[in-house]
C-alpha cells in the first residue's frame, strides 16, 4: 500500500519546510504561554471591552482566567491553524499536484507501482507532516507551561484539545489533497482547494466579529473546531471533532479512489 | 506472438483530436517504427498503452493484459521513455536514476553505470542545471537501466547530438539481438530505417500505413530522369505511352513510377537517347508523402 521509497524521497525533499514550519510554531507557541499572566486577566478584560470586534475576530472571545482557556483563545482560535494551513497548502502543492502538473508523474507510473499506492503514499505523508505539527505544539505547549507555570495547565483537556486541532488540519488537507487530485488540469490545481480553506478561516473570523454575522458559522468547517465546548467537556465539541475526522479521511478517500481511475495528459 | 496490441482504439478530444479506429501490434522481438507528424496521435496511443489514459472505445493490451487495470504489473517488464521530460528537479541525476531504480526495485544498478558511460552521461548535477541532451540521455538510462523485455520509446533521440544518435540506434541494435520487443516514435528517417523491422505511420488519429521496412523500400519511387535527343522525341514518347507522372522541359522527361521497369526500358528502346539518370526515392521522401498528405501512388 506505502512504497517506503517514495516516501522517503518525499521527507528529503520537504523536511526543510517542516523544520521552517515548528520553528515559527515554537516562536508564537511559547510566546503566547509565557505572556499567560494570572492576574493579567482583569487588564486584558478591559482592553477585550474596548475594542470587542477586534479581539473577537481573533477568537480572543473570553477573556481567559486559565492557562488553558487562555491558550484556546490564543492559539488554537487562529495561529496554530493558519500556520498549519500555510504549512498544508505548500506540501499538498508540492506533492501530487506538482508531478501531475509537470509530468513527472510519468516516471512513478512507470515503475511496478499501483496509482493507489502512489496516492496513498502521497497521503500519508502529507497527514504525518500535519500529524508531527500536532504533536510537536501539544508538546511545546505542555513544555513550556510546566516550566513557566507548574501544575497549571489541565493537561487532559489540554490533549483533547488538540486531537481536535489534528482534526482540522485532517479536515484542511483532505480538501487540499482532494482538489489537487481532482482539479489537476486546471491550471492551478491547487489553489482550488487552498483558496476554499482561506476562505473557511475568514468566514469564521466574519461570523465572530458580530451577532448579526453569526449565522456564517455554519459555512465553515472549523466552528466543528469548538475550543470553549472541548475545555467545558461538552458532548457536542467531541462530536464536532468526530465530524472533522470523517470529513478529511472521506476526502483522502475520494481523491485516492479518484485518481486512481482517471485520465492523466503526463 | 503479440506482445503489444492496440485493438480499434478511440480516443476522441473533440476537434478532430485524439485517435480513432487505431489498431496494430508489436510481435515479440520485432522493433517498430511509430511514425507521424506532430498532434498525429503518437503519444495519445502511447499514453494508452502506459495506461495513463483510458481509451473510449477499444482495447490495448501489453502481454495479454489490460493496459490499464493490470498496469503496474505490465510495468514489471517495460521500459518507458516519455515524450517530454521533466523530472523531479529538486534532485541531481544521479539521486533521480537510484530514486527510480529503486522504485522499479532492481537490485543490480552497474547496467545503469554502464548506460551512463556508454552516453558520456555525467549525471551528478542538478537536473534542473541540465541541457536538454542531459536530460533526454537521463531518461534514456531511466528506460533501459533494467534492460525490459518491452521497450516504448517517445522520441527517444529528440534533443540529442548526431553523434549520440547514432550511439542510441546501435543500443536498439544491441536490444534488438537480446530479442527485446520495441516500439519507438520517431521523426528520424534514418532512425527508423537502421532500427525498425516495420513501420506503423498515423496521421491525423487514423493508421496510414503498416508495413515492413524492406516492402517499404521495396516501393519507394524510382525517378528517371531521360534526356532525348530531340525535344520532338520526347513529346512523341509521352504521347506514345501513358506515364502520367512525367515532366517535361526541352527534351529532357522526368518520369517517377515504383515498377514496371522492364517495360519502361524497352519501350526507351526505339528512341535516341542523349543520357539516362536515376534517382532511388530515400524512405523519408516516401514517409514525407504521408506527411504531406500528398497521395501515395
Amino acid at each position: 500500500m506505502i512504497s517506503k521509497t517514495l516516501f522517503l524521497r518525499e521527507t528529503k525533499s520537504n523536511y526543510k519546510i517542516v523544520l521552517i514550519f515548528l520553528a515559527v510554531l515554537t516562536m508564537y507557541g511559547s510566546m503566547v504561554v509565557a505572556m499567560f499572566d494570572p492576574k493579567l486577566g482583569e487588564s486584558l478584560r478591559a482592553m477585550a471591552e474596548s475594542m470587542p470586534q477586534i479581539f473577537s475576530a481573533f477568537g480572543m472571545t473570553s477573556v481567559a482566567d486559565t492557562l488553558i482557556d487562555f491558550l484556546a483563545s490564543y492559539l488554537y482560535g487562529m495561529i496554530f491553524i493558519f500556520f498549519p494551513l500555510i504549512f498544508i497548502i505548500l506540501v499538498s502543492n508540492r506533492i501530487m499536484a506538482r508531478y501531475i502538473e509537470r509530468g513527472s508523474m510519468a516516471y512513478l507510473l512507470a515503475t511496478p507501482t499501483k496509482r493507489s499506492t502512489v496516492a496513498f503514499t502521497e497521503a500519508i505523508f502529507l497527514i504525518i507532516g500535519c500529524f508531527i505539527l500536532a504533536v510537536y505544539v501539544t508538546v511545546l505547549c505542555i513544555t513550556t507551561s510546566a516550566i513557566l507555570f507548574p501544575g497549571d495547565l489541565d493537561i487532559g483537556r489540554f490533549i483533547i484539545l488538540n486531537i481536535g486541532l489534528f482534526g482540522v488540519f485532517l479536515c484542511f488537507s483532505g480538501i487540499c489533497y482532494c482538489s489537487t487530485c481532482l482539479f489537476s488540469d486546471s491550471k492551478y490545481p491547487y489553489a482550488i482547494g487552498a483558496s476554499l480553506c482561506v476562505v473557511f478561516v475568514l468566514i469564521k473570523m466574519i461570523s465572530q466579529v458580530s451577532d448579526k454575522a453569526d449565522k456564517f458559522k455554519y459555512a465553515t468547517p472549523l466552528t466543528l473546531f469548538d475550543t470553549s465546548g472541548i475545555i467545558t467537556g461538552e458532548t457536542s465539541a467531541y462530536i464536532g471533532i468526530l465530524i472533522l475526522y470523517g470529513i478529511g479521511i472521506i476526502l483522502y478517500g475520494i481523491g485516492i479512489r479518484y485518481f486512481s481511475r482517471r485520465d492523466l495528459s503526463i | 506472438m503479440k506482445v503489444i496490441e492496440v485493438d480499434h482504439i478511440t480516443k476522441d478530444y473533440g476537434n478532430q483530436k485524439g485517435v480513432f479506429d487505431v489498431s496494430f501490434f508489436v510481435n515479440k522481438g520485432e522493433v517498430v517504427g511509430f511514425l507521424g507528424p506532430n498532434g498525429a496521435g503518437k503519444t495519445t496511443t502511447i499514453r494508452q498503452l502506459m495506461g495513463f489514459l483510458h481509451p473510449d472505445e477499444g482495447k490495448v493490451s501489453i502481454l495479454g493484459m489490460d493496459c490499464f487495470e493490470q498496469a503496474s504489473t505490465i510495468q514489471k517488464s517495460l521500459g518507458y521513455l516519455p515524450g517530454e521530460i521533466t523530472f523531479m528537479d529538486d534532485m541531481t541525476g544521479l539521486e533521480f536514476l537510484h530514486f527510480i531504480a529503486k522504485m522499479k526495485k532492481m537490485k543490480d544498478f552497474s547496467y545503469a553505470e554502464n548506460l551512463m558511460s556508454y552516453f558520456e552521461l555525467d549525471p551528478k548535477g542538478k537536473i534542473k542545471k541540465m541541457s536538454k541532451g542531459m536530460k533526454q540521455k537521463i531518461g534514456i538510462v531511466c528506460a533501459f537501466m533494467n534492460q525490459p523485455d518491452i521497450l516504448i520509446l517517445d522520441e527517444p533521440t529528440s534533443g540529442l547530438d548526431p553523434l549520440m544518435q547514432n550511439k542510441f540506434v546501435d543500443l536498439i541494435l544491441e536490444e534488438k539481438k537480446r530479442g527485446a520487443t520495441i516500439l519507438m516514435s520517431s521523426h528520424l528517417f534514418e532512425e527508423v530505417e537502421k532500427t525498425c523491422d516495420r513501420a506503423v505511420i498515423i496521421k491525423e488519429g487514423k493508421i496510414m500505413e503498416d508495413a515492413q521496412i524492406e516492402k517499404l523500400k521495396h516501393n519507394r519511387k524510382k525517378v528517371y530522369e531521360i534526356t532525348f535527343a530531340s525535344r520532338e522525341m520526347a513529346t512523341q514518347f509521352l504521347e506514345n505511352t501513358s506515364y502520367k507522372e512525367a515532366e517535361v522541359s526541352e527534351n529532357v522527361i522526368t518520369i517517377s513510377m515504383s515498377s514496371s521497369t522492364d517495360q519502361f526500358i524497352k519501350s526507351l528502346a526505339t528512341y535516341e537517347i542523349l543520357d539516362l539518370n536515376v534517382k532511388t526515392q530515400s524512405l523519408e521522401e516516401l514517409f514525407m508523402t504521408f506527411y504531406g498528405g500528398k497521395n501515395n501512388d
